[in-house]
């Protein structure tokens, strides 16, 4: 587990954004219990009071869950797993978006760069 | 709770301290910047009652400090003041005769932590390792409170690297840390409150985490700010 952090976001929701990731792409599975505030904030090297701060929203969120003394685990809940996944493609077509749209291109030709990047992209991940 | 209230301190005809007011809460990590020469280490010394103050007043979990405040106190001096010829195992012996705080199992997890050996000599350790050793002879006590005066100054980035995880990790558990430093780098993360000092006087403080979160600022975007208007 390993965050770059950037400077200016709270750090607590840059936790809770990596988490969001790593549902989404299925690297967290449904039920898959997590680490302790205490070991998340030893791993990703970041204050124990911030851990416990991102702990507590997505427990409020309905991203983990927490039964008795047990450790923490992450949702069964199917809409709320689907949800995590729409909202960050949402997210990052929208900032995409908004960046192209500041340099007044017709959509049909990003659509298309877009589809060349990524399968150019694809391909490289692939390589790796 | 630690509470600095508008403390003045003179040296001389000199003020170092004009009216400093600050809380450092148990449980959180707390930060006090501002160049050499701005009284940081003169703060610390006066929450220890090692400096006579001029005026003020300073409150640990609400009584000014008395003997045995010290069992919830403790100061980390920017070196270690053990004798160089000793070794790093002599050292902690030294402390283990002197404090009933001292926790054996914490030091024997400390020395794992930051992989040292016992049987090496202070004087034959590197710089980040003197360091580490200075650290760990401190954070082994059982007390509420630890002051660190530079703990990151003059030291190597993967010494740094690992004394900053001492922070995240459970050896520091929810006791309250105060750290002077002049130079916020690789530590931005793992702090909880900020205190910028400037010329002896306190300029601002507040909640890191806060000011990214109501502002969009980092501890340095406020820093510059506050110190180049």
């Amino acid at each position: 587990m390993n965050v770059n952090f950037n400077k200016r976001d709270p750090v607590y929701m840059q936790v809770i954004r990596h988490f969001k990731e790593r549902i989404a792409t299925g690297v967290f599975e449904p039920g898959q219990e997590i680490p302790s505030r205490r070991e998340l904030a030893g791993r990703l090297k970041i204050n124990p009071n911030t851990a416990q701060r991102a702990y507590k929203e997505m427990e409020e969120a309905g991203l983990i869950y927490t039964e008795r003394n047990l450790p923490s685990r992450i949702t069964k809940d199917e809409a709320i797993l689907k949800s995590v996944r729409g909202e960050l493609i949402e997210e990052a077509v929208d900032s995409f978006v908004h960046s192209i749209r500041s340099i007044d291109v017709p959509v049909e030709e990003v659509l298309e760069l877009v589809k060349e990047k990524y399968k150019n992209d694809g391909e490289e991940v692939q390589d790796d | 709770m630690i509470e600095v209230n508008d403390i003045t301190k003179k040296f001389g005809r000199k003020k170092v301290l004009k009216g400093v007011s600050f809380t450092a809460e148990q449980g959180e990590i707390t930060c006090i910047i501002g160049i050499n020469g701005v009284g940081k280490t003169t703060i610390l010394n006066a929450i220890m009652n090692l400096t006579p103050l001029n005026e003020g007043q300073i409150l640990i979990n609400g009584e000014t400090i008395h003997k045995h405040s010290y069992e919830k106190i403790t100061f980390i001096p920017d070196a270690i003041i053990m004798q160089p010829n000793m070794t790093i195992a002599e050292s902690m012996q030294f402390m283990a005769d002197f404090y009933d705080s001292w926790n054996q199992e914490r030091a024997t997890e400390l020395l794992d932590f930051f992989k040292l050996q016992e049987d090496e000599k202070i004087n034959d350790l590197s710089k980040g390792n003197r360091a580490k050793v200075n650290l760990l002879l401190g954070l082994a006590l059982d007390v509420d409170y630890l002051l660190m005066d530079e703990p990151f100054s003059g030291i190597d980035i993967f010494s740094r690297e690992q004394i900053a995880e001492v922070f995240t990790s459970h050896l520091v558990e929810d006791r309250g840390v105060i750290i002077t430093t002049h130079e916020i780098g690789d530590i931005e993360h793992l702090i909880d409150k900020v205190v910028l000092l400037d010329d002896g006087k306190v300029l601002k403080q507040f909640n890191s985490e806060e000011v990214r979160e109501e502002e969009g600022k980092s501890v340095v975007d406020v820093m510059r700010e506050v110190y180049q208007p």
